[in-house]
């Protein structure tokens, strides 16, 4: 957890980058480093032992007979059906996986927007390193192009689809969810039996459709859970004691009017 | 906005006035501002209707069970109940408002505070009518005691008990014990029985049919009188509302300060009460 809650506008970014290497396109090498741009959630919790508000930690336990098991006593088992498991080696899966290579990999451009945004799975930030001409070139072409770089990049242990296209003055690499991570609406039921709407219906849809069209705004979203525990945040920082309201009852509303009555008047005193 | 969670919001405590617990919390959150003042270090005794006024209540001294840790009390040793008593005080909203939550509708304070337990810091002077005897005697009582209290040069403040009395009250600086407040209300009430044969000064059983008798014995260690702007145990939500002398006239009706009546009333009559502190010395003769 940080010292200070979040500020109210967009999620920071981080000091030390992710991860550096170069975007390869052919022989070409534009050296660059790589910062988180997206962030799930703006607070995570951690448990602690009510009793002593120690942090606790996981432990791995048996099923059978409850003990602790160390980390070097696991392996991985993939449940082919309920409760039979085929056992994988640590070394069987490292193996398996994708060599890390510190690129990214170009194939070709793309029209960026061509690709269907339900594959855009995380973005990160590049920034040059070293050489700033070779990146703002490559940024700049981007720009002029309205073409995305398809490719890929081994992160971790893990290779992803992913683009390289152009943001707010940044080259941003977004990776890309595989084919087979994303259902195909068609297989299901529901959606093979639709029946083709009346035109006189369609017209007063499509006109309200264009009744209520306008420019997207993500800014006229806001997350109120986030807002209400980053406020709560502040307060236990400044030592205020916070305490659970229900949710006011109607017989309770307008008690609740003269209890903020009272409490302005008593601030004056 | 509280610390308190509140609880049965729409049980009815006053039957007949059909006044629920949300509006019992209300009032007293309205007369906060004008209570927490005269409230202040003041050990309380409560009276609770739990089941509304028409259904048995009870006397409480001693701070109930569950009380939350951010309760402010104050330990003593009480005669009466041969034992440690923890008192409430009522030094914040939080602390009145979880009062009216425990449905303690009739809050009672001593005359002295925590600090200087011993040295009250008021007088009180309980005028109560034995019929026929009504209000309006009261008032005469009330009046000639406030022109002797004038003439001994003592700022006098005046409310109604709620019930069917006056209770008038001198705000003093906390140097004499019970003994000699209770001795000075006392020989002032005397003074008034001599003048007037409407005045009762002593205690009498029977008391004098036609009389208003002025209680001293209220000026006692451990002794509480009702708090101004307390709720009372009536069947129609009487309030103990400080008034302006000015009121103080022909025509008083303490019945109608009710609940409901009082909720807009916005004045303080007893403005600066609390920082007039006066001496007793050579006041007395």
């Amino acid at each position: 957890m940080e010292e200070e809650p979040m500020e109210e506008t967009n999620a920071r970014i981080p000091k030390r980058p992710f991860w550096s290497g170069a975007v390869t396109i052919g022989l070409v090498n534009v050296p660059v480093k790589l910062y988180s741009m997206t962030f799930d959630k703006a607070f995570s919790f951690r448990f602690l032992h009510k009793q002593d508000g120690q942090p606790l930690k996981y432990q791995k336990v048996c099923v059978k007979d409850n003990a602790v098991v160390p980390w070097e006593d696991t392996v991985k088992g993939y449940e082919v059906s309920k409760n039979r498991f085929i056992v994988f080696q640590k070394e069987e899966l490292d193996a398996a996986r994708p060599q890390s290579s510190q690129k990214i990999r170009i194939d070709k451009f793309v029209d960026y927007l061509s690709i269907d945004p339900i594959y855009f799975e995380r973005s990160y930030v590049l920034t040059p390193d070293k050489s700033n001409e070779a990146y703002s070139l490559l940024l700049t072409s981007l720009q002029k192009t309205h073409k995305a770089g398809a490719g890929r990049i081994t992160l971790r242990t893990k290779e992803y689809p992913v683009l390289l296209h152009a943001y707010k003055g940044a080259m941003v690499l977004t990776t890309l969810r595989y084919a087979y991570e994303i259902s195909d609406p068609n297989n299901l039921e529901e959606l093979k039996r639709l029946k083709e709407p009346e035109k006189k219906e369609l017209d007063l849809a499509v006109k309200i459709i264009n009744d209520l069209s306008g420019e997207f705004d993500i800014t006229e979203y806001k997350d109120t859970y986030e807002e209400r525990i980053r406020k709560l945040i502040a307060k236990k920082l400044k030592g205020e004691t916070i305490v659970a309201e229900k949710p006011v009852k109607e017989e309770a509303k307008e008690l609740m009017a003269t209890l903020q009555e009272t409490l302005n008047q008593l601030k004056k005193q | 906005m509280t610390k308190v969670e509140f609880t049965n919001l729409d049980k009815v405590l006053y039957p007949e006035a059909n006044v629920t617990k949300a509006q019992v919390i209300q009032h007293y959150v309205r007369m906060a501002p004008r209570m927490l003042g005269i409230l202040k270090n003041r050990p309380m005794v409560l009276t609770r209707f739990p089941d509304g006024v028409d259904k048995q209540g009870f006397y409480e001294k001693d701070m109930p069970l569950g009380t939350p840790s951010w309760v402010k009390t104050f330990k003593k040793h009480s005669e009466s109940a041969g034992r440690e008593i923890n008192y409430i005080v009522c030094n914040d909203l939080d602390t009145l408002v979880w009062l009216a939550n425990l449905a303690a509708l009739e809050l009672h304070m001593t005359l002295s505070k925590t600090d200087k337990f011993e040295k009250p810091d008021l007088l009180v002077f309980d005028a109560d009518p034995e019929p026929p005897a009504s209000i309006d005697e009261v008032v005469d009582v009330a009046l000639m005691l406030k022109e002797k209290l004038d003439d001994l040069n003592l700022k006098s403040y005046v409310k109604t008990s709620g019930k069917k009395g006056l209770h008038v009250l001198v705000p003093i600086v906390p140097e004499y014990t019970f003994n000699q407040t209770r001795e000075c209300v006392h020989q002032i009430g005397r003074h008034l029985a001599l003048e007037s044969s409407l005045v009762a000064s002593e205690v009498s059983k029977p008391k004098k049919p036609g009389t208003v008798y002025i209680d001293y014995r209220q000026n006692s260690h451990g002794r509480t009188m009702v708090c101004p702007y307390s709720l009372r145990a009536t069947p129609h939500a009487t309030v103990s509302m400080p008034l302006d002398w000015g009121d103080v006239k022909k025509g008083l009706k303490p019945e109608e300060y009710t609940l409901s009546a009082v909720a807009k009333s916005e004045s303080n009559p007893w403005k600066g009460m609390l920082e007039n502190k006066q001496k007793l010395e050579k006041r007395v003769d």
